[in-house]
């Protein structure tokens, strides 16, 4: 589990990294659009479709790390009512779910990557455009690890709160 | 058969807490895998995300919002307000009810509003003598009001999923958004005269310190709402100068908020906005594969047969919306339920825009809904008073905030007469 945890919290700082990265350059990009279009009415040809696959890149990079900090949106209506060990088991087979469904994802955006390899067009900087796409199979598939770690912790760990913890002690 | 076990598997899995977009993404692979449609084709669906043009509005609103709910605003806002609302009756209230509205608009009601200003106003509140239950009930509904004034996150959700113009929509908002401000403040008003709540004098020295100590916060709103209104610029690039401006008031002039900590604030608001994107995505599949099976079809068959009148239909879609807006969330039940409903009310005769507005009313109201809208479980834990004692006190301003909700749902005009 130690080597789990070094390994989620280099990625975790690598998603930090470049979310911070990825939108200080949406940020600049949309804004520069703005000043040429209404000051020089002129504008970047890739400037737009820039901005569009950072949004994904970065939406997606925060939904992986929504799967790390416990914060995508749930109904947790059950969770109320019933005693500690009880939602502790209902946890674990959410997670195990989370990371089946999370795996076919994975699987599905592989697939859908290669076959944009083999018949996509160039997307921008001359880029292929399955480049831009990477980020679907590779968020994915670290949600599945994340899902699958969290469903090995919710179970195997003594504590009642395990996962809690876990969490409280990554931030 | 199995298709109704699916259905029970999803619910049940939703119920215990599995994320939201995992078990729609969950019920789109079984539908396809159960008519043979390729898996990638989900991945298809959830990467035309990346063709929808407004949605970088998204991420920069949400950004802005957060460095807004970082900084100094709302104490700024507050204190404005105060010196020129003060000396009303119920002056105090109405200044919560308004900073709110302006807050969530500019957070995009995502339980900020709350966070951020529930913590001044409520003491605030309690030091001018009004009572807990009418302080806290008013900080708790409050959490969501505002969310039909631009630019806030669910009108532009919405905009994109109904594929209604943005702008109209925007200005679709501000009446009805108005008419719950008023009849809210109303009600504090004459909360305050019977409870006899002292005043504060107006004083011009204070409201002219007030103004140059939120000098640069305040063309915010005149910018962003003016330039989009004139047709000066986009929304998306209103929010990408909202983004630039709000970040230079904030980190340069003001100071409240350092360069160290932007990293940490862009995280946090992104890891919301991933939140949002997956469900957008995983939604769209889900409502396409739906769409092609003609359920919407389907189900509009089955309400023409049973419901005759659009009154009927209108109260039906109401009573639905409040349970969802109360169980879902405002960002889920929008994008799974708009347009799976959109078709069925526009065969009822209703405006898209219209339903726009609807539908955002009652996901706001719904919120604050007992036993489960997610403003009572935020103020339960920013207040720290048992959520019991918040159903209570969130009565009489959800009466209220239901009456405004029959106005704007029987009276179409409300919302359309400014865009004609």
């Amino acid at each position: 589990m130690n080597r789990w945890q070094r390994f989620d919290n280099f990625i975790s700082r690598l998603e930090q990294l470049m979310i911070s990265v990825l939108l200080g350059v949406m940020i600049l990009a949309a804004f520069l659009q703005i000043v040429l279009r209404n000051f020089f009415s002129t504008g970047l040809a890739w400037g737009d479709p820039l901005v569009r696959y950072l949004v994904i890149w970065v939406g997606f990079i925060g939904a992986s790390l929504a799967v790390r900090e416990g914060k995508h949106i749930t109904i947790e209506i059950v969770a109320h009512w019933l005693p500690a060990r009880a939602n502790r088991y209902l946890r674990s087979v959410s997670h195990l779910f989370s990371a089946l469904v999370c795996g076919l994802l994975s699987w599905a955006a592989l697939k859908f990557v290669r076959v944009e390899a083999l018949m996509g067009g160039p997307a921008i900087f001359g880029l292929p455009s399955w480049v831009p796409q990477i980020i679907l199979p590779a968020a994915f598939g670290i949600m599945t690890l994340r899902f699958g770690a969290q469903f090995g912790i919710e179970l195997f760990t003594d504590s009642s709160s395990g996962l809690k913890r876990y969490q409280n002690l990554k931030t | 058969m199995t298709l109704t076990l699916a259905v029970i598997i999803t619910v049940v899995l939703l119920l215990i807490g599995a994320p939201i977009f995992i078990v729609i993404c969950g019920l789109t692979l079984y539908l396809f895998y159960s008519s043979q449609i390729d898996f990638s084709a989900i991945i298809v669906e959830i990467y035309r995300l990346a063709t929808t043009p407004v949605l970088v509005a998204i991420p920069l609103f949400t950004f802005a919002g957060y460095l807004l709910s970082e900084s100094g605003a709302a104490r700024r806002l507050i204190r404005l307000s105060n010196a020129f609302l003060g000396w009303l009756p119920g002056g105090l209230a109405v200044i919560a009810l308004c900073t709110c509205a302006v807050f969530t608009a500019l957070t995009g009601a995502t339980g900020l509003t709350i966070i951020a200003l529930g913590g001044i106003l409520l003491p605030a509140m309690m030091r001018a003598r009004y009572s807990e239950p009418f302080s806290l009930g008013l900080v708790t509904t409050s959490g969501t009001l505002g969310l039909l004034f631009p630019p806030s996150l669910p009108l532009i959700v919405y905009a994109v999923v109904a594929k209604v113009r943005i702008d109209h929509l925007f200005i679709a908002g501000i009446l009805p958004g108005i008419l719950l401000v008023v009849l809210l403040s109303a009600f504090s008003v004459y909360q305050s005269l019977r409870t006899e709540v002292p005043r504060s004098r107006f004083q011009l020295n204070e409201v002219l310190e007030a103004l140059k100590d939120a000098a640069w916060e305040l063309p915010l709103p005149a910018v962003v709402l003016g330039g989009i209104y004139s047709g000066f610029f986009a929304v998306s690039e209103a929010a990408a100068i909202s983004a630039v401006y709000v970040l230079l008031v904030e980190t340069v002039i003001y100071r409240d908020i350092s360069f160290r900590a932007l990293p940490g604030i862009m995280r946090q608001s992104m890891v919301l906005v991933g939140g949002i994107l997956i469900i957008l995505g995983a939604a769209m599949g889900l409502t396409n594969y739906l769409i092609d099976e003609q359920i919407p079809l389907r189900m509009l068959a089955f309400f023409k047969a049973h419901i005759h009148s659009k009154i009927i239909f209108l109260m039906v879609l109401n009573g639905f919306l409040l349970a969802v807006g109360c169980t879902m969330g405002i960002f889920s039940a929008l994008v799974v339920v708009v347009p799976l409903l959109g078709p069925i009310a526009q065969a009822y005769g209703i405006d898209p825009l219209h339903l726009g507005i609807i539908f955002l009313t009652n996901l706001e109201i719904g919120a604050s809904i007992p036993p489960l809208g997610i403003n009572l479980f935020i103020a339960s834990m920013r207040f720290e008073k048992p959520v019991l004692r918040l159903y209570v006190a969130s009565l009489p301003f959800i009466a209220i905030l239901l009456l405004a909700l029959a106005l704007i749902t029987y009276w179409p005009s409300l919302s359309l007469m400014l865009i004609k």
